[in-house]
């Protein structure tokens, strides 16, 4: 029997359980909820501090008036301060007398300060019997100030309910406009919207949807190939990360050794603190290994470089693939392959994952027992052939399909690496133009 | 009360098509009362399955409501002739599976919605399959299938 309202919803299959409604009723009710708030705050702030300071500033009449009086004001139920100074003066022949200093004071929400030497320094300023000019409410003849200005931190303020407003504001436009919209709607609207921003598919291949765009690859010439290929992932940039990570973590565990150390040295052992430590030690020796690892690979392995004929690479075509590997090492074993692999993201619980498979690999070169002389690179050339029925390159926002050309290196007493250089494979026609890829204009 | 019946007919469905090649075809929705009908929508689409989030893009849209022409009968027998594009072909990998499909979705008056799926291939890519590292060699290959006719119904 079907549920008026679903509580929660449930994985069937390939499609999930819930009611759109519903969910956009409580995405508009998220929406409502802080433009409302962000709208009351401005009102607030506004009224009670924006408006009043831009009237004194604006709007008050000079006149003339006698301090009477001085004193630090305190904030009641609290420890700020605020200077406080009594003036007489007189409005069509009428006396008045107001404790004032700024606009501020009149407030609903006072000014108060935590620096009570500078609410002195303020007071100094003022001597008892003197005149000085003041301005008035013309309006409101009991509303007075000493100084006018404007506040800097207030405009800054004010960014606080326009954050609120606007977050508000788009989320329920947003919803609103798509209120009752079926995916494929919401998907056609959105990729219309993105060709139109900009002027091509974003992030694809022009007239290869969902292939991605090889500019990248192909911005830097070989010495003998056409293209020399970028490495997939910056080593140095690895390296950095490892530092980092290794510095934060054992820094802070070795604050904890130190008092375990010194609890033992003292004859008085802390047991429990000692055996908290110890796994943690443990993670930060596994962290030390792996950085000197990662050091030893970067600064005795020499860099790897790959060039290639043509790009991108298309399904049965043929192209020649010169590799270069420098270093003072004898390479075990060294074999360049082309790969293709799939790469899945998904949410489990709160965190997201990837999983990576290989469905394909194709040996393009093969030594054993190769001794690099210092100063010298072992460079190879040799062709690669595209599978003919291959599945393209693909990227979408939760699956990918990436070929790629690894370099695989087995050294004589060092850690063995990978190096990956990812390629292009296009489709093996482009039989439709670009132009012809959009989606089909829709009548509301 | 009636469950809708959409029907959608793709001309050679059991055969793949070709980046270019034109996709024709028809749907119709019966047990529906025309004037509880608000709007039908069809759609030439890929969506990916398989370990990952689905993923989805439109290549054609059309929606036809009532508040455009009143008198349009949108239950009434509709053809389609879309030109397919280069990409992305069809695949029927191992974390990742890549589908076409042609959808029609109705939208009632009373609020409810009701869609039917029917894919057809596009490209003529074999299956892939997951290899361990090896010294050499390709990848095994399974022979290429078509994918039979699958029509779902949500509410």
């Amino acid at each position: 029997m079907a549920r008026l309202l679903r509580m929660y919803g449930k994985k069937r299959g390939n499609r999930r359980t819930g009611s759109q409604i519903w969910g956009s009723a409580g995405e508009a009710a998220f929406s409502l909820f802080f433009l409302c708030v962000g709208i009351l705050f401005l009102v607030r702030l506004l009224n009670s501090l924006v408006i009043p300071e831009w009237n004194a500033n604006q709007g008050f009449v000079q006149d003339r008036g006698t301090v009477k009086m001085t004193r630090v004001g305190q904030q009641p139920g609290g420890s700020g301060v605020r200077p406080e100074i009594l003036i007489r003066y007189e409005v069509d022949g009428q006396p008045y007398e107001a404790w004032t200093y700024d606009i501020h004071h009149q407030n609903a929400v006072p000014d108060y300060s935590s620096d009570p030497a500078a609410v002195q320094e303020v007071l100094r300023q003022f001597v008892v019997d003197q005149e000085y000019a003041i301005w008035r409410d013309p309006a409101d003849p009991k509303v007075v100030v000493l100084v006018r200005g404007y506040s800097w931190w207030l405009w800054l303020l004010l960014l606080l309910p326009t954050a609120f407003i606007l977050i508000g504001g788009i989320g329920l436009v947003y919803t609103i406009f798509h209120w009752g919209k079926s995916v494929e709607h919401r998907e056609a609207t959105a990729q219309l919207s993105r060709r139109f921003s900009a002027g091509v598919s974003v992030g694809a291949r022009s007239g290869y949807p969902t292939v991605p765009q090889d500019a990248n690859l192909t911005n830097s010439p070989g010495t003998r190939l056409k293209y020399r290929l970028p490495i997939d992932i910056s080593r140095g940039w690895r390296l950095l990360a490892i530092v980092l990570a290794c510095l934060f973590w054992n820094g802070i565990v070795a604050v904890f050794i130190i008092s375990a150390v010194s609890s033992h040295r003292s004859d008085h052992p802390d047991w429990w603190l000692t055996l908290f430590v110890l796994p943690f030690a443990a993670v930060g020796i596994g962290l030390i290994y792996y950085l000197v690892r990662e050091i030893r690979i970067v600064s005795g392995v020499g860099p790897t470089h790959v060039e290639i004929s043509d790009h991108p690479l298309r399904p049965g075509q043929s192209y020649q693939v010169l590799v270069s590997q420098s270093g003072r090492v004898t390479l075990e074993q060294f074999e360049v392959s082309l790969v293709c692999e799939e790469m899945a993201t998904y949410q489990q619980g709160t965190d997201t994952r990837t999983d990576r498979r290989v469905v394909y690999r194709q040996s393009l070169i093969h030594f054993e027992k190769v001794d690099v002389i210092p100063g010298a690179s072992f460079e190879q050339q040799a062709g690669l052939v595209v599978p003919m029925e291959c599945m393209h390159s693909f990227t979408s926002e939760h699956n990918e399909i990436q070929w790629k050309i690894v370099v695989h290196v087995d050294l004589s007493g060092w850690p063995p690496f990978d190096r990956s250089f990812p390629v292009v494979v296009c489709p093996e026609h482009q039989r439709v133009g670009s132009f012809a890829n959009s989606a089909h204009q829709y009548q509301d | 009360m009636r469950i809708p019946l959409i029907s959608i007919k793709i001309d050679n469905r059991t055969v793949a098509h070709f980046p270019g090649d034109s996709l024709k075809g028809e749907y119709q929705i019966d047990a529906v009362d025309p004037d509880d009908l608000r709007a039908v929508e069809l759609a030439v689409l890929w969506y990916t399955e398989g370990k990952g989030d689905e993923d989805l893009g439109v290549h054609s849209f059309e929606r036809r409501t009532t508040d455009d022409d009143p008198t349009a009968n949108l239950v009434e027998l509709q053809t389609f002739d879309v030109q397919l594009p280069n990409s992305p072909l069809s695949y029927e990998g191992v974390l990742i599976k890549i589908r076409w499909c042609v959808r029609v979705r109705i939208f009632l008056k009373s609020g409810k919605t009701y869609s039917a799926d029917s894919v057809f291939q596009l490209g003529n890519v074999p299956d892939a399959v997951a290899i361990l590292k090896s010294g050499s060699g390709e990848s095994d290959h399974a022979v290429a299938g078509t994918e039979g006719a699958v029509a779902r119904e949500e509410t």
